[in-house]
């Protein structure tokens, strides 16, 4: 008598066969592969523009004058501040070489340490031209400023390190 | 008993027909399995990143060669010997990311010297497949931008620089500053600066004949630059940065005899009309010492590098703000107010005048000569301390500073 143990038969063939390739053809017929190089490249575009607009506002024109930023992190007047760095850093982030501007949404914040009061780390807002709700995608750009300033907790103006942090996304 | 017949090790026909079915199933599938990574490399996303390394070398990079002995800079190699050129870059130095230098964007744009695509795919985009490409860049303060390429299709991929582009300093020497340069160093005797002014001008005819100098010391304009000599605010004659400058002298009508009385009002008082002013000769000197004071054109222990009176091909000289450069002083040029002197960047500069020799002092010396009949005294430099010229140099008071413009890089790929 033949010893059928360990035998693939016809029909088992057939099955196997029938049930890769239906496998396949799910796999195949879905809609869209997403990998997630897709998504980053356009965050790390995002992120160049946004880098590059806080390093050009953090350099000086010219060496007798103050860089932009540091003007506007020195300025006291919180809606003075706020006016200068919307328009400047949106000259920047939005201009393209081509005739259309880019138009693109941005929240920024200071963040700086507070000495007296438990050496804590303390941020406020500086400005925005759009409100994060939660859908948005936005990249964290950020540059350390050192800027003349009178913090909370301090009673002269001094020459401080802050950190300008922007969230910056596209609708 | 009957032999039991041996079939151990035969394969049975259904099992080959079964296990071929599986086998012929099983490779289609495997061979399907690659194309499940597609989207991994996607076309988008390597133009992507090609733009993006293209953006950074043109940002970030000075190119290559940056400091070459013969050359300097890549974009002093000229178009016969353009094979030399091995990278571009537009960065002022590796120190200066998105800090560009404007006469390497003159050249990289400059689509005679450089032809499309080829020139440009084998020094800034690379890579072995023949990828097609735009770069543009918009400059603060001009109308056009400028770009290098072909019009820009569907779907590409993208970098997006932005960046600051340097310019040269130049100098405005005013009433203001000649008047400085007289009484800045003396004692405070409770007279006013104008009222010596005044008296002085007022007093018999002075001399007919007056040397105005700049004075620039390359070892002070390469090594005390601000912040700690930051190539982005420098003021560098030497290869590789080669800068230029521009010195503007004016109301030179004011500072005369004729200028003073017509400025209150009683012009008759001069003793005549305007002075006539006249440009007659540009001497540019060198000395590898300190000079003593004052530095008078040819004096030594300067030596002449450039005195003759057809002016080198880069300088340009302007007069009474006209916008057709002199070429030549080979009679003197009648000046009404103002001079204006363009030594424009690149290796015929000051770099060439100098000798590429860091440790040189340069005096550019205008000499202007009235009519002999007209004397006057403020009309040159003599008096300004230390060495009687004006001192071209990083004091903001005198030179207005390089200064840095905005601009836009994009790069497209497809």
């Amino acid at each position: 008598m033949v010893d059928e143990s360990g035998q693939l038969y016809t029909i088992e063939g057939f099955a196997a066969a029938m049930i890769m390739l239906f496998t396949t053809y799910l796999v195949l017929s879905a809609t869209s592969v997403y990998t997630p190089g897709d998504t980053h490249i356009s965050d790390m575009q995002l992120e160049q523009i946004g880098t590059d607009a806080l390093k050009m506002m953090n350099t000086p024109v010219s060496s007798n004058v103050k860089s932009p930023l540091q003007s506007i992190i020195e300025t006291s007047n919180a809606t003075t501040a706020a006016a200068a760095f919307n328009t400047t850093f949106l000259n920047y982030v939005n201009s393209r070489a081509g005739s259309n501007p880019d138009n693109l949404h941005y929240s920024a914040a200071v963040t700086y340490r507070n000495i007296t009061a438990g050496d804590t780390t303390n941020n406020y807002p500086l400005a925005s031209n759009g409100l994060l709700t939660g859908g948005e995608h936005p990249v964290r750009v950020t540059e350390w400023v050192i800027a003349n300033i009178k913090l909370p907790g301090r009673n002269t103006v001094e020459p401080r390190a802050v950190l300008v942090e922007v969230l910056l996304w596209r609708d | 008993m009957q032999p039991k017949s041996d079939e151990a090790g035969n394969l049975s026909l259904d099992f080959l027909a079964g296990f071929t079915i599986f086998m012929v199933a099983f490779i289609y599938v495997a061979t399907l399995i690659p194309g499940l990574f597609l989207g991994l490399e996607s076309k988008s996303i390597d133009y992507d990143a090609v733009a993006y390394r293209t953006g950074v070398i043109l940002a970030e990079d000075p190119g290559m060669p940056y400091n070459d002995p013969s050359y300097g800079g890549w974009e002093n190699i000229p178009d016969a010997n353009k094979g030399d050129v091995l990278r571009f870059g537009l960065a002022l130095s590796t120190s200066t990311p998105n800090i560009l230098s404007a006469k390497k964007i003159d050249r990289f744009f400059n689509n005679t010297s450089f032809v499309y695509p080829d020139d440009y795919r084998s020094r800034a985009v690379f890579g072995d497949y023949p990828y097609q490409f735009n770069i543009s860049i918009k400059i603060e303060g001009e109308n056009s931008t400028r770009s290098i390429g072909d019009p820009l299709p569907e779907d590409y991929g993208y970098s997006r620089r932005l960046v600051k582009i340097k310019e040269d300093s130049s100098a405005s020497i005013d009433l203001t500053k000649i008047k400085g340069c007289y009484w800045s160093n003396q004692t405070n005797d409770g007279e006013t600066d104008d009222g010596k002014w005044n008296n002085t001008i007022n007093s018999a005819p002075g001399p007919t004949t007056h040397p105005f100098s700049i004075y620039l010391n390359y070892t002070y304009l390469t090594t005390k630059g601000p912040y700690y000599n930051n190539p982005a605010y420098q003021i560098d004659p030497i290869s590789p940065m080669e800068d230029g400058i521009t010195v503007n002298v004016s109301d030179l009508d004011k500072t005369t005899r004729y200028g003073y009385w017509t400025a209150t009002g009683d012009a008759s008082a001069a003793g005549g009309a305007l002075n006539n002013i006249n440009l007659s000769r540009i001497y540019v000197t060198q000395s590898s010492m300190t000079p003593y004071k004052p530095p008078y054109y040819i004096r030594s222990p300067f030596s002449n590098v450039w005195d003759t009176n057809t002016l080198p091909v880069p300088g340009k000289l302007y007069i009474d703000d006209g916008s057709t450069p002199i070429t030549s002083l080979s009679s003197p040029v009648k000046v009404n107010k103002s001079v204006s002197l363009v030594i424009p960047a690149g290796s015929f500069g000051l770099s060439s005048l100098g000798g590429n020799d860091p440790s040189t002092y340069l005096n550019i010396t205008m000499v202007f000569t009235l009519d002999p009949n007209h004397g006057d005294w403020f009309l040159n430099s003599t008096q300004c301390q230390p060495y009687g010229a004006f001192v071209y140099d990083y004091d903001p008071a005198r030179v207005n500073q390089p200064y840095l413009k905005n601009g836009t890089l994009e790069v497209a790929v497809w």
